[in-house]
C-alpha cells in the first residue's frame, strides 16, 4: 500500500515537472503577433486551417491597446509590455481581420487560414 | 480586534488620497439617433460609454471609486457615443457590429452594473429596437450621424 502511494506521488510529481517543462516549449512554438512602433507585426499571419490554434499577442509598445477581431469574436486589452494568448477554434479557409480598437490609425492586420 | 479595526480605518482613509479621474469631458460629435433609441442608450449605456456619465456618490469613495473609474475609462475607450463624430466610417461600422453582437448575447449592460442601476436593464423590446436601428445604420452604410 505504501509502495502504491509512493508510486502515485512520484507519478503526480513527474506530471507536474514535465508539464512545467513542456508548457513553455509549446508556448514558444505558438505564432506571435507583436505590437510595436504603433503597428502590428506581422500584418498578415498565415495559419493552418481546420485545426485549433493559439496565437500569442505581445504588446511591445508603451501604449495600451485592444487586440480585436470581430470575425474571430475576440477582444483583449493589453497594457504596455503585456502578452496574452488567444485561443482560436479550427478556422475555415479565409481571412480574419484584426485591429487595435483603441487607435484608429493603426493599420489593420489579418490572419489568413489556409 | 480594535487594532484591526483601526488599521482598516486608517487604510480606508489613506485610500481616499489616491486620485481618481471622475470627469465628463465635452462632447465631440455625439451620436444622433431617433429619440426612442437615444433614450435607451442614454438610460442603459451612457454612464460607461459616453462623456455624460452620471457619477454616483460612491464614485468618490475608495475603493469603489477605483472600480467605477476603471469601468468608465475602459467603457469610453471601447465605445464613446459622445465622440462618435471622431470615429472613422470603418470604426463606426465595427462598433455597430459589436453592439449588435453584445445585444444578441445579452452581455451588455453587465449584470453587475444592472444590480446597482436596475433601470438600465434592457428588455426584449429595447434590444429589438436597438438592433433594428443598428441594422438600418449598417445597411445605409453611413454608420450613424452625429449632432
Amino acid at each position: 500500500m505504501a509502495a502504491l502511494r509512493y508510486l502515485a506521488c512520484s507519478a503526480a510529481f513527474a506530471g507536474v515537472l514535465f508539464s512545467g517543462i513542456s508548457s513553455p516549449l509549446a508556448a514558444q512554438d505558438d505564432p506571435e503577433i507583436r505590437f510595436e512602433n504603433h503597428q502590428f507585426k506581422p500584418q498578415t499571419l498565415t495559419v493552418p486551417a481546420g485545426r485549433k490554434l493559439t496565437i500569442r499577442v505581445v504588446n511591445a509598445s508603451d501604449e495600451t491597446i485592444e487586440f480585436e477581431s470581430f470575425k474571430l469574436n475576440r477582444e483583449e486589452i493589453l497594457s504596455p509590455g503585456e502578452t496574452t494568448t488567444v485561443h482560436l477554434p479550427a478556422l475555415s479557409d479565409g481571412t480574419y481581420d484584426f485591429y487595435d480598437d483603441f487607435h484608429q490609425d493603426v493599420p489593420e492586420g489579418s490572419i489568413v487560414a489556409k | 480586534m480594535v487594532t484591526i479595526a483601526a488599521s482598516l480605518g486608517a487604510a480606508l482613509a489613506a485610500a481616499q488620497l489616491v486620485p481618481v479621474r471622475v470627469s465628463n469631458p465635452p462632447s465631440r460629435g455625439a451620436l444622433a439617433a431617433p429619440a426612442d433609441v437615444h433614450g435607451i442608450l442614454s438610460r442603459s449605456c451612457y454612464d460607461c460609454h459616453s462623456n455624460e456619465t452620471r457619477w454616483p456618490w460612491y464614485a468618490r469613495v475608495a475603493p469603489l471609486s477605483w472600480m467605477v473609474a476603471r469601468d468608465v475609462e475602459i467603457g469610453r475607450r471601447e465605445i464613446n457615443f459622445s465622440e462618435w463624430g471622431g470615429y472613422l466610417p470603418q470604426t463606426r461600422k465595427r462598433k455597430l457590429q459589436w453592439m449588435h453582437r453584445s445585444l444578441g448575447g445579452e452581455s451588455m449592460p453587465p449584470w453587475s452594473y444592472c444590480l446597482m442601476h436596475p433601470q438600465a436593464r434592457l428588455d426584449a423590446n429595447d434590444r429589438a429596437k436597438l438592433r433594428a436601428w443598428i441594422d438600418t445604420q449598417l445597411k445605409d452604410g453611413d454608420s450613424a450621424d452625429t449632432r
